[in-house]
């Protein structure tokens, strides 16, 4: 038997691959910092928070959903950290974290969701991560504009558009994660390199330095930023076209789009999802909370509405406070159910702008920015 | 009856080529996909084969190393097909515990 240098390697991989088989099979994945979270993917860390731990406005860190493109980058050393200001500027800088946290600090609450959160339920399949209703979470991040560090760096104001490149980089020939912002959004008050989310600084979650693009799909949310440079042109890799674009005009389910018809997402749409009851759960007869959030992107939450029957009645459910662009509202509806049986119990959101969700969300070639009205079904079983 | 014989046989034949097929497709996935990603991303997929096919042409533009293309898709379409129930969801263990040091 001649061993070729593929036969080999084909024996080392095939080896090394057994062994991971019988670790997904014996040894499951722990992930430092994290409550049991749904596993899409360890290597790179994509992780989709269960809904039960949508209980609070603020999410917990350790719960919070992760969605890694690329192996995430090794340490960053905070005191050799730097960030380069380049590109359109007057004043190209390098910035220290004492140099960002010395300029006025702001704290934006703002909910972060996946572009493709929802994906998992579109028909026909599409490929990517099959998240479901998880890969979103509201948090408090803290640090300075943007419009601050490109003020001191003298950006020229025909600049169209920020460049923003983080530390991770593409395994193989996989391009690297770059992503352009139009000026007008990078320039918005709300618009921030968080030094921290919740106060803490978790790498895992694109620390020391990440860009919050509040209302915006969380692909425009850079991680581990290095560089922002404002530029005339918006940068044209993978990661901005074809990646991460909609279709101008809706597509029959399943039937590809015209490259030329693909536009880049900005805001979010409005949505809401149920978190409890859990979809097929069985409860018994008696009060019960029905609970769940809704955001809006760049618009508030107006109003909830849910339905018992499948949609028949709707009734308002009440909403937390604040009412506020950006971030999420809880919401909450107390019900007892006059017979046992099976509920579908469904949520519709309402924006600021009079946006509501619609009954089906329309398919799209990557499956991005899932809306449509949510709906569980829970078992009510006779009290004893 | 002579005929049905040839004809199972032919069937089992059929059949055994199919399982070394997707044996060798099984292979390819751990040395054209592992290097760079989880299995999980692509094992929760399901997808038909022309999409399948698709994803294979754009992982093999940004490196992968695919050498028995046929029975990857073969493997992939058997296992991972649109046709097949969804991948069952996994947890993570709970990590905000101290861990044991091993």
């Amino acid at each position: 038997m001649s061993f070729t240098r593929r036969n080999l390697f084909a024996t080392v991989a095939t080896a090394a691959v057994s062994r991971q088989f019988a670790q997904a099979a014996d040894d499951p994945v722990v992930i430092a910092g994290k409550r049991p979270m749904i596993l899409h993917s360890d290597r790179p860390e994509d992780l989709e928070t269960p809904v039960r731990y949508f209980d609070s406005w603020v999410t917990p860190i350790d719960a919070f959903f992760v969605r890694q493109h690329l192996p995430r980058p090794g340490a960053i050393d905070t005191a050799a950290y730097r960030l380069t200001v380049n590109g359109m500027v007057s004043k190209p800088l390098a910035l220290s974290l004492a140099d960002l946290g010395a300029l006025p600090q702001f704290t934006v609450p703002a909910t972060l969701e996946c572009t493709g959160n929802g994906r998992g339920f579109y028909s026909p399949k599409i490929p990517g991560i099959q998240w479901m209703r998880g890969a979103i979470g509201n948090a408090e991040w803290r640090g300075p504009r943007v419009s601050d560090v490109l003020k001191m760096a003298r950006a020229n104001s025909a600049a169209a558009f920020l460049e923003t490149d983080g530390a991770d980089t593409g395994i193989a020939s996989t391009p690297d994660f770059v992503r352009s912002l139009p000026m007008a959004k990078a320039l918005h008050p709300a618009t921030i390199l968080a030094l921290s989310m919740n106060g803490q600084t978790p790498a895992i979650h694109g620390f020391p330095v990440r860009l919050i693009v509040p209302g915006w799909d969380g692909t425009s949310w850079v991680k581990w930023v290095t560089r922002v440079s404002p530029a005339a042109q918006a940068n044209t890799g993978f990661f901005m076209n074809p990646a991460y674009r909609y279709p101008k005009y809706a597509l029959p389910p399943g039937t590809p789009a015209k490259p030329a018809e693909l536009e880049v997402i900005e805001g979010m749409p409005v949505k809401s999802c149920i978190t409890a009851p859990e979809d097929q759960s069985t409860a018994a007869a008696g009060p019960m909370t029905i609970r769940g959030f809704a955001w809006a992107g760049e618009n508030a939450i107006e109003r909830v509405e849910v339905s018992v029957d499948g949609g028949s009645r709707w009734r308002e459910a009440q909403l937390s406070s604040p009412k506020l662009p950006f971030a999420w509202r809880l919401w909450s509806l107390e019900w007892q159910p006059g017979e046992p049986g099976y509920y579908t119990v469904m949520s519709r959101a309402t924006d600021t702008a009079g946006r509501v969700q619609p009954i089906v969300a329309p398919w799209n070639p990557s499956g991005y920015l899932w809306n449509a009205i949510d709906r569980v079904g829970v078992i009510v079983e006779k009290s004893a | 009856m002579k005929t049905a014989i040839l004809l199972s046989a032919a069937a089992l034949l059929a059949l055994a080529a199919d399982q070394a097929t997707l044996d060798r497709g099984q292979k390819e996935e751990a040395l054209a996909c592992a290097p760079c990603h989880s299995l999980r991303l692509v094992d929760s997929q399901r997808l038909s084969k022309a999409t399948w096919n698709k994803e294979l042409d754009k992982m093999a533009a940004w490196g992968a190393k695919v050498q028995d293309r046929d029975a990857l898709l073969a493997y992939l379409v058997a296992n991972c097909g649109d046709d097949k129930p969804p991948a069952p969801p996994e947890m993570t263990k709970d990590g905000t515990r101290p861990q044991r040091k091993q």
